[in-house]
């Protein structure tokens, strides 16, 4: 059997897994401060005797992309968005510390600062818990300032501050659970990053590039095709060796 | 098979909720005190494949493995409880609450719901009841032969009967401090729960709680622009995540008939 199958059954795969990451984020594309992932193949020669023909593709998710989403205007004051570079920090269930865009923020029963997944928001000081409260004002820094029920507008009390972190695309990761934490094995926080501004009543939505997307879906299918094809040509090749050897 | 299938179909179904929300939305565009719905979706969870940072020889570690989603899913929908505008309509019996705080009425249940709707009416025996019939908490019945119900901004309640002025009750007025949480169980209706934690009860224009406004109702507060955009962003995402679904199709069709 020739090893040219086997190439193209690699690449096959390959393609299916690309695709799959692909509409991954066509599926993501209204998830509010998703970040969409990316693909890529490396090309690995097999190594070891005899002709060195044989380059497998290995499949990689090169991380993810840190590009902006666009920014919607929801006048909800417990909606914020990061300006420029930066992400906020939450508690995941496991102790670790996640990051994340969306600043789609809500609270629950005991006034806790949560985000959408019910994590809770990190501030300075750990979770931000919140009085009950007439209206709250982010600042630009990410502080937190209160109007406690019942109380005047000169009664304003200032909470925590949000806690922001400016890493690079390549210091954060995907989890298994879609959020992002420290790429470092063993670094559990990522230092904050006072340079970091926020704006409130706006999210950001995913950053998603449809368009982009979509047309990789079209290219990843023709190539699909070509795979196939070569797949088809190994097995001519292999009946033209078989007749060969067809006596008579 | 194809898992892009799979996750394509977790977008489709995501936007078709998405898409039911919006139409309730502007189905209710005219009903009083109608509290608009905002779908949120999350990513689901990755498959890791390969995990980055794991050992690829003795001295090097893979930078990024290969991690797959698997696609996206409605995370909540969530009420919104932003103030619709107020109308001004003349009726006694009108009233809009201008700030935070919902009317309480007694459910048939025995429980208790709240309200944002302020359209009452009497019933017959004087009681002041929502459009559905049921009885304002605490109960207020306006005595036989009154010409004239006056609401004060406080919620004090007086009649004119035969030339005098008398009070005849205060509206109080239910606050929580999570109301988002509140279940929306129709009828312009909503029902305590766990997650928006307990009815803080005062009079209004006290502890922050908005002052009643007699002769005004508050409309719904879904924006008919914002809902159009929506629609048509939630339509592209579906045609888009069809398209994915059918090019897999026709990618394992190919490979069916070819190979």
């Amino acid at each position: 059997m020739d090893r040219l199958l086997y190439v193209s059954s690699v690449g096959l795969n390959n393609i299916e897994q690309a695709q799959a990451i692909r509409a991954n984020n066509l599926a993501n594309a209204s998830t509010n401060g998703f970040r969409a992932d990316l693909a890529r193949v490396m090309s690995t020669e097999v190594q070891g005797d005899g002709y060195r023909g044989r380059v497998y593709g290995v499949n990689d998710t090169a991380g993810v992309d840190l590009s902006y989403g666009s920014r919607i205007a929801t006048g909800n004051d417990l909606d914020v968005a990061i300006n420029g570079d930066g992400l906020f920090a939450v508690a995941l269930p496991d102790g670790r510390e996640g990051y994340s865009r969306d600043g789609s923020f809500q609270i629950d029963n005991a006034g806790m600062l949560l985000t959408q997944e019910g994590f809770p928001v990190l501030g300075t000081g750990g979770p931000i818990a919140l009085p009950p409260f007439e209206s709250i004002l982010f600042g630009a820094d990410g502080s937190i300032t209160v109007r406690p029920q019942g109380q005047g507008p000169d009664a304003l009390v200032q909470i925590d501050r949000l806690r922001l972190v400016n890493p690079t695309a390549d210091q954060v990761r995907k989890d298994s659970t879609g959020a992002l934490v420290a790429a470092e094995e063993g670094v559990t926080q990522l230092p904050p990053d006072e340079a970091v501004t926020v704006v409130s009543g706006f999210v950001e939505s995913s950053n998603v590039n449809a368009i982009h997307e979509l047309t990789e879906i079209m290219s990843l299918a023709r190539q699909f095709e070509l795979e196939v094809r070569m797949m088809k040509t190994a097995e001519t090749n292999d009946e033209a060796a078989s007749t060969l050897l067809r006596i008579g | 098979m194809n898992s892009a299938l799979w996750v394509s179909k977790t977008g489709l179904s995501a936007q078709d909720t998405a898409l039911r929300a919006i139409s309730n939305n502007l189905a209710n565009v005219g009903t009083v005190g109608f509290k608009k719905d905002k779908t949120v979706f999350e990513d689901l969870v990755y498959q890791i494949n390969q995990q980055p940072g794991a050992q690829a020889t003795q001295d090097a570690t893979l930078p990024s493995g290969v991690q797959l989603g698997t696609g996206v899913r409605v995370a909540s929908t969530q009420k919104e409880f932003s103030i619709g505008s107020i109308q001004t309509t003349e009726r006694s019996l009108d009233m809009a609450i201008e700030g935070r705080g919902f009317f309480q009425v007694t459910l048939p249940d025995g429980t208790v719901g709240y309200t944002r709707a302020g359209g009452f009416t009497l019933d017959q025996d004087g009681q002041i009841v929502t459009a559905q019939g049921y009885v304002l908490e605490p109960a207020i019945t306006v005595p036989q032969g009154s010409t004239d119900i006056t609401v004060g901004s406080d919620g004090t309640v007086s009649v004119t009967n035969a030339g005098t002025t008398t009070q005849v009750g205060n509206i109080q007025l239910a606050d929580f401090v999570n109301a988002t949480g509140l279940e929306a169980i129709g009828g312009n209706l909503f029902r305590e729960t766990v997650a928006s934690g307990a009815a803080l009860q005062s009079a209004p224009g006290q502890n922050g709680l908005g002052q009643i406004g007699q002769g005004r109702l508050e409309a719904s507060n879904v924006s008919v622009v914002e809902e159009m955009v929506n629609m048509v962003a939630t339509q592209r995402a579906y045609e888009m995540n069809a398209r994915v679904v059918s090019t897999a199709d026709q990618m394992l069709q190919y490979i069916a008939q070819n190979l």
